[in-house]
């Protein structure tokens, strides 16, 4: 019986047919498609349903907003040419002139004023946090607009740069009308093909597009979450790129002659956070398991004993597998709010134990550490290799994890002693995470949802209220430096590290990772 | 038999009612979905205005009668986070879970029966001692491990079939099916097999079970001694004698095929229903997670019926009025 051919030896045998007619191959090598592996899966195309990073990176294939984000979470023209502050709360925006969509229709000012009214009020209040502010939209003529906000509001063109822009004549259009792609009709690079939720979302070039055409003709986004079956599909030649290289595979694709991992710093921080609010916390007892009689984490050289115990480069180094950089404040340099005065608190076990006496605990006391499993990379591993680090200080301490939708509403309630969180600095500032982790909980103001550990610091608050109504970028980076240097130095919180991108991708594929860990194929480029 | 229709189908409804009750119940006290859903950013007035929408600040009797009165009407509620009908989303993923179970249970019976039938004919030979030592393996070796090799093996290294994926689909009866296009076939086969195993494992184990249990009665040396031909024998009155269990057995799994092929629909990414719902689960999307619960009760109960009247048509001793 004739051996059936691998496809191995197929190939060369196409090859070897494609030397002799050469120009057919090279007219296909000029103008390749892109097939990119989501390691998250969006529920939906219509831009306005729901905030998320996998429904937001795949909506920016196919729409615009007024404002780009930059992979360093910089503001950049994109259908707004240029943008003034009028007065404290109204900002005017130049339209760029001569934009079509794909359906042909031209751009105009009326197409946003409606995507902006639609996405504030859409009942699943999904994109709630970047609209609340804007009280009108108005357009004097069409081609500028004015958008007035409720308060000043300086973080207006990030949410601006959030808001995507769908053609006038969709928005009375639902969730299905732009999942089967009648609705799906943007000015982005790509075009809507086809959509099978849960599998794939076809696109094809929008070849007028005023940023310039993309690179590639035909872009094929597939939703593969199951690492082994992403990693498998780089391998095999299935996909050209995919995100969230899992560690195991880090290696193989190291070796290989064709593939290679590509690495960049994400916005996200991994944190524990710690019970400072209550006189006894519940999770914490003295060794013999007796009440404790007092909250250790009120005192602030105990919050830098712990920090100090953890041997933060480590847990970068193995349990992350290089997946991180290790963090010592919200934001890595060269971010809005960064201080180089934040002190950068070293491994040192043996001043975290004299640290930890000198507070009155010599004998350390027993804690148990709760955390998410499966939420962020790694976190349960972390979450164990932190407990042995704080363990080997003289604070014997257990873990538990559980499921995300268990742990979610607890531990922003207070719920535990110490606690594993993170945050995904979307705005690419201070101010962001500030308010939500840190700032008193206040529920009209919408301040503190997720300070778990009851932290309370009037002359943070203080800074915060300040840098949130300032509009002038040069006096409100002093103050949230002031506000990274207060949090951080006070060690309210413990910072262990930022989660870096990790993409493997073919060698034939150029492309920088951005701090939302998006994966725009417009960004990707060919290598050659 | 009618009456015994209507006595059957009236109990399945009570059946039905009371699995509304418990899973309603039940996704209601694992977290907070809202807690999920909402944007951490939200405040409080946006966090109120998004409860309301879903309907979580009524009490949950409310929720529930809100919930029956929907069902009666074929409504099982939108879906929180896909903002769509929940039966509508279940629906539009059955064809590839159903066509993914059918596909494995072909092969099981087709590999399993006649390799269980060999085995229980010939349990000396060693090819039967070879057979029945694979369908351990087939039995122990778990689910995920062996779609990972599979991937590995024949995507990876060999580079004969694709890795995950449906491929190409071609539309039939409105609904877009992988089998009908030689690239689907191609994605089929790899975790059509993977989810095949452990069942041809277990067909060819009850089959050749059968065979033993059959092969000394009574009829069996009359039909011989008839004069039958052996194979006449073997396919009338051994095989249908023995098919009882396994068709009870089939349709029990076949079932289970469907509601629980999550490991496999996760590692060949195939887009099926088992990974919507675990993806509900993680999200708690309560109407979807309860929709799909109900379809697997309604499924199961089907099943349940079609099996008992395959035992009438195979065994007449057995009858639809149960006084047998």
């Amino acid at each position: 019986m004739p051996a059936l051919p691998t496809r191995r030896t197929f190939n060369k045998t196409i090859i070897a047919l494609g030397l002799t007619v050469a120009l057919p191959v090279a007219a296909i090598a000029q103008d390749p498609s892109l097939s990119i592996g989501m390691s998250t899966t969006p529920t939906t195309l219509d831009p306005h349903e729901d905030s998320s990073s996998p429904n937001n990176a795949t909506s920016r294939h196919i729409f615009d907003s007024l404002i780009n984000r930059g992979g360093a979470a910089e503001n950049q023209p994109q259908l707004a040419t240029e943008w003034k502050v009028v007065d404290d709360t109204h900002w005017e925006f130049t339209l760029r002139d001569g934009v079509k969509f794909h359906d042909g229709s031209d751009f105009d000012a009326e197409d946003v004023i409606a995507s902006l009214m639609r996405a504030r009020d859409k009942p699943s209040q999904g994109f709630a946090s970047y609209t609340r502010n804007i009280a009108n939209v108005t357009a004097p003529d069409p081609l500028h607009v004015i958008v007035e906000t409720t308060v000043p509001d300086p973080m207006i063109l990030n949410s601006l740069s959030r808001l995507r822009i769908i053609s006038s004549d969709h928005v009375g259009d639902d969730v299905q009308a732009f999942d089967d792609g009648t609705a799906a009709i943007g000015t982005g690079p790509f075009k809507y093909a086809s959509f099978v939720p849960g599998d794939r979302l076809e696109l094809v070039r929008n070849d007028d597009y005023f940023g310039g055409a993309a690179e590639w003709s035909a872009v094929t986004l597939r939703f593969v979450p199951d690492n082994g079956a992403r990693l498998a599909s780089l391998l095999s030649g299935d996909l050209d790129l995919i995100e969230t290289l899992p560690a195991e595979g880090i290696d193989r694709i190291e070796k290989s002659d064709n593939l290679k991992a590509i690495r960049g710093q994400s916005t996200r921080i991994v944190y524990l956070g710690m019970d400072v609010a209550r006189d006894e916390s519940p999770f914490v007892a003295a060794k013999d398991g007796a009440p404790l009689g007092s909250n250790p984490f009120k005192d602030a050289n105990v919050r830098k004993a712990m920090l100090m115990s953890m041997n933060r480069p480590a847990i970068v180094d193995r349990v992350m597998q290089k997946n991180g950089t290790v963090a010592d404040q919200f934001v890595a340099e060269g971010y809005f709010g960064h201080s180089d005065a934040v002190e950068k608190v070293a491994y040192d076990p043996e001043g975290a134990k004299k640290l930890l006496a000198d507070a009155g605990y010599p004998d350390g006391f027993k804690l148990t550490l709760h955390g998410p499993s499966g939420r962020y990379v790694n976190d349960s591993d972390v979450l164990q290799a932190a407990g042995q680090m704080l363990t080997r200080i003289g604070i014997d301490t257990s873990v538990e994890v559980m499921p995300w939708s268990m742990y979610s509403d607890k531990y922003s309630d207070g719920a535990y002693s110490v606690f594993l969180g993170s945050w995904g600095v979307n705005t690419g500032e201070v101010s962001n995470p500030a308010v939500s982790l840190i700032e008193t909980r206040d529920n009209d103001k919408g301040t503190g949802r997720y300070n778990g550990g009851g932290i309370s610091d009037t002359e943070i608050d203080a800074l915060l209220d300040e840098a949130t109504a300032t509009l002038d970028e040069a006096s409100r980076e002093p103050l949230l430096k002031q506000a990274s240097e207060k949090i951080f130095n006070r060690t309210w919180i413990l910072p262990i590290h930022y989660e870096n991108v990790v993409i493997g991708a073919k060698n034939s594929i150029a492309f920088s990772p951005r701090g939302d860990k998006y994966t725009l194929a417009y960004e990707v480029k060919s290598a050659d | 038999m009618i009456t015994s229709l209507i006595r059957r189908s009236i109990q399945a409804l009570f059946v039905i009612l009371a699995m509304t009750l418990i899973v309603f119940i039940g996704v209601s006290v694992i977290g907070n979905p809202v807690d999920i859903l909402i944007n951490p950013d939200a405040n409080a007035a946006e966090r109120t205005r998004v409860i309301a929408h879903y309907g979580l600040d009524q009490p949950l009797w409310r929720q529930y009668a809100i919930f029956l009165q929907g069902l009666l009407h074929g409504d099982f509620g939108d879906s929180f986070v896909y903002g769509r009908p929940a039966l509508g989303l279940i629906l539009e993923r059955m064809p590839a879970t159903l066509e993914l179970a059918f596909s494995a249970l072909v092969i099981a019976l087709v590999v399993g029966l006649p390799l269980g039938l060999y085995a229980g004919l010939y349990p000396d030979r060693l090819s039967s001692r070879v057979i029945m030592s694979g369908s351990i393996l087939g039995f122990s070796l778990p689910t995920f491990w062996v779609g990972l090799m599979f991937i590995l093996v024949f995507a990876v290294e060999l580079g004969w079939l694709p890795s995950n994926g449906r491929g190409d689909t071609a539309e039939l009866f409105g609904v877009r099916w992988s089998f009908l296009t030689g690239d689907g076939m191609r994605h089929l086969l790899l975790p059509a097999l993977n989810l095949a195993l452990f069942k041809t494992s277990l067909v060819l184990r009850l089959t050749r079970a059968g065979v033993q249990e059959v092969l000394p009665q009574d009829y069996i040396k009359f039909a011989r001694a008839k004069g039958l031909r052996e194979s006449r024998v073997i396919s009338v009155h051994v095989l249908k004698n023995l098919m009882i269990p396994v068709v009870t057995i089939i349709g029990l799994e076949f079932g289970s095929l469907i509601a629980f092929s999550v490991v496999t629909e996760s590692i060949f990414a195939w887009p099926g229903m088992g990974k919507l719902i675990i993806d509900s689960i993680n999200l708690l999307d309560r109407p979807v997670i309860v929709a799909y619960l109900m379809m697997m009760v309604l499924l199961f109960v089907a099943l349940n019926f079609l099996i008992d009247i395959c035992y009438t048509l195979l065994d007449p001793r057995v009858r639809m009025d149960g006084r047998a």
